[in-house]
């Protein structure tokens, strides 16, 4: 892995694990309790960085599959497999620290209201992205018809963004960008930015490191068909 | 052309990406109402109400679980392919 690489993905990652220290001493020391919910409602500011992170990594994956498709370059494919794997990773935060959530403020751990529903089917989907490219034998087939997957993913996350004006669901309002202001105490708006930095500095600072992960096996494989070690895999080295 | 219009399609679902969380939405109203004081405030904590208590450490014991998890999975990942460039 290149030491720009390392070094970079090092302070994004020292950055983000400070801010998180200081997220948790908001969380737990600092922020109002919210008066109908009570500290259930804290889940909020791990739930919403979570999902914010999730939707930008598959953005990401979305971009560079688009970007990939179009001018073949193997950096844009690596960039997008080190997104869709974190992107997973953040949705999985969600969808289990939602329930976690509801159980309290709903009294049920999951119901098949439009936005959760939604949000299982984009998980399902980038766990189809990785299923794509490893159920080809040409590796660069598989890359492609996964990237047209995560493209066709990313289109998911306007539906969940909209499905509560759509929908009758049980997801309120927004509370945050809203045309009168946001509705949250400002304490607790503080709170959710610091939160929003945190995960997305740790998710920039893991993601380089997956995507120099996916460089170093790239580049082993390459070495090892040089060196006739490995049959050269239909569509490898094109 | 087709090229093209997944190109197009993939920038507007990231721009749509980039608004969800400034609409970040929460199960159970405005959030306006608190009540003063951390949880560390004693005076404070006699007012609040508890329920879920425990789901609130399981939630961020998750959250980080994972996300450490994902950490140690890739350093053990890149450790055994840097040794295999070595050898």
């Amino acid at each position: 892995m290149s030491a720009k690489i390392r070094w970079t993905g090092a302070v994004l990652g020292v950055l983000g694990v400070a801010l998180t220290l200081v997220l948790h001493w908001m969380v737990f020391f600092w922020v109002p309790t919210e008066r109908t919910m009570g500290v259930v409602q804290r889940i909020f500011y791990v739930h919403v960085p979570a999902a914010w992170v999730a939707f930008m990594a598959f953005g990401i994956v979305a971009v560079c599959s688009a970007v990939y498709l179009w001018l073949k370059d193997e950096r844009l494919d690596m960039a997008a497999v080190a997104a869709a794997e974190g992107g997973i990773l953040f949705t999985t935060i969600v969808l289990l620290t939602g329930p976690l959530w509801g159980r309290v403020a709903w009294g049920t751990w999951w119901t098949w209201e439009p936005r959760l529903t939604l949000t299982l089917l984009l998980w399902f989907i980038y766990l189809g992205y990785f299923l794509v490219r490893s159920s080809t034998e040409n590796p660069q087939r598989g890359k492609r018809f996964a990237a047209v997957v995560g493209i066709v993913g990313a289109l998911d996350i306007p539906l969940i963004h909209l499905s509560v004006q759509w929908f009758r669901s049980l997801h309120p309002a927004p509370v945050v960008m809203r045309p009168a202001g946001p509705s949250l105490h400002p304490d607790m708006l503080a709170t959710l930015f610091v939160g929003l930095g945190a995960m997305t500095l740790l998710f920039f600072s893991f993601f380089l490191y997956r995507y120099g992960l996916e460089r170093v096996s790239q580049g082993l494989l390459h070495r090892e068909v040089a060196e006739g070690r490995t049959p050269q895999p239909e569509g490898v080295l094109s | 052309m087709i090229r093209g219009i997944l190109f197009a399609l993939a920038l507007i679902a990231l721009s749509l990406a980039l608004v969800v969380p400034a609409e970040a939405v929460v199960p159970g109203g405005s959030m306006a109402e608190v009540i003063q004081g951390g949880l560390a405030d004693p005076q404070a904590l006699a007012g609040q109400n508890l329920r879920g208590y425990t789901h609130m450490f399981i939630a961020y014991f998750i959250a980080w679980a994972i996300i450490f998890g994902w950490v140690i999975s890739i350093a053990r990942r890149l450790r055994r392919l840097e040794k295999a460039l070595r050898e």
